[in-house]
């Protein structure tokens, strides 16, 4: 008897389609259906890099050294200093040095202080400390200070210790006299000055 | 000649602490001088000693104040005591006070003039000297 038409074979003809198809729906599970794995995006920053450290350039302990025409030597150092456009640098708890050539110096502590390369003037602020060689040891809130030569000027009052005693005034300034050319103080706008005498 | 004028009140304790005050100090650290300048008041104890003008003179070593050289019209109040010159030099450690230019005395009713006087603060004595000139107002009522 003729074997019936090939069963066998028919069978086979359609595994080979049905298999392959069967292979590709697994295939395509793994990625179409897959599990939506969790956003990348906030994956934790570190604060301390957010903060305006890293964002501005900024000079730490920068130290500044001038002469003036009349032979005055000028030194600054501040704990860091950043520049705030238009030739303005803010530089932190600023130290000025102003030497004479015969020796006398003043020297000038500020917590903070801008330096303004236009007018060649460093505005400090936030409580200035000035201590002349002469024994003068003042304090005032903010002082206005030329860089190329001796002169300043403080923005208020001014306290403090003096060889002449303890003085007060309602403004100070600093220049060089023009007949010796030496370090002239000149307290305005009231003085009060109170001296004991020394036995 | 001189005459010898008790200025009683202005005896008193020449280390009592100075206080000066003014419109504006110059100081020049060179000189060692310190210019005040403009209603100058000096005030040791009761003693006060205005001036326009006061140049001080002190001595950084030390620092201490040798001498104030008040000019341009000085008064010099103590107690009811009080005398007027054109210039005064106050010497802080001596404990002296040098009048000069037509110093004018006034005691209570009493007046002097004379061309000096110096008036020393421990024993409160003055001492002037150069025409002294004596106006003495009778007691009244007598």
């Amino acid at each position: 008897m003729v074997r019936r038409i090939g069963l066998y074979s028919r069978v086979i003809a359609w595994l080979k389609i049905l298999l392959p198809l069967a292979a590709l729906v697994l295939l395509s599970t793994l990625f179409l259906l897959s599990r939506s794995t969790e956003q990348v995006l906030d994956m934790p920053f570190a604060e301390a890099l957010r903060g305006e450290g890293i964002a501005r350039e900024h000079v730490g302990a920068p130290y500044y050294a001038g002469t003036t025409e009349s032979g005055d030597m000028l030194t600054m150092t501040a704990t860091s200093a950043a520049p705030e456009g238009e030739g303005q640098i803010r530089a932190e708890d600023l130290a000025a040095r102003l030497r004479k050539p015969d020796g006398s110096e003043i020297l000038l502590n500020a917590a903070h202080a801008t330096v303004r390369d236009s007018d060649q003037t460093a505005l400090m602020e936030g409580g200035v400390r000035i201590e002349s060689s002469s024994g003068y040891v003042l304090n005032t809130q903010t002082l206005n200070s030329a860089i190329n030569r001796i002169e300043a000027e403080s923005g208020g009052p001014v306290q403090g210790d003096g060889p002449l005693g303890t003085i007060e005034a309602g403004k100070m300034r600093i220049e060089t006299s023009d007949e010796d050319g030496g370090v002239q103080l000149l307290f305005t706008e009231g003085v009060k000055l109170v001296y004991t005498p020394k036995d | 000649q001189g005459t010898d004028v008790k200025f009683g009140s202005l005896k008193q304790d020449t280390s009592a602490p100075v206080e000066v005050t003014a419109d504006a100090l110059a100081v020049n650290q060179n000189a060692g001088t310190a210019l005040y300048t403009g209603n100058v008041v000096i005030i040791q104890g009761d003693m006060r000693l205005a001036a326009p003008r006061v140049l001080v003179v002190y001595s950084e070593a030390q620092g201490r104040i040798e001498r104030m050289e008040a000019t341009g019209g000085v008064t010099l109040v103590s107690g009811e005591e009080a005398a007027e010159a054109e210039r005064a030099d106050y010497d802080i450690e001596g404990g002296t006070v040098v009048m000069s230019g037509n110093v004018l005395l006034t005691q209570g009713q009493n007046a002097l003039t004379s061309e000096k006087m110096v008036v020393n603060l421990e024993s409160g004595a003055a001492q002037m000297s150069g025409r002294v000139k004596t106006i003495l107002q009778p007691e009244k009522g007598q």
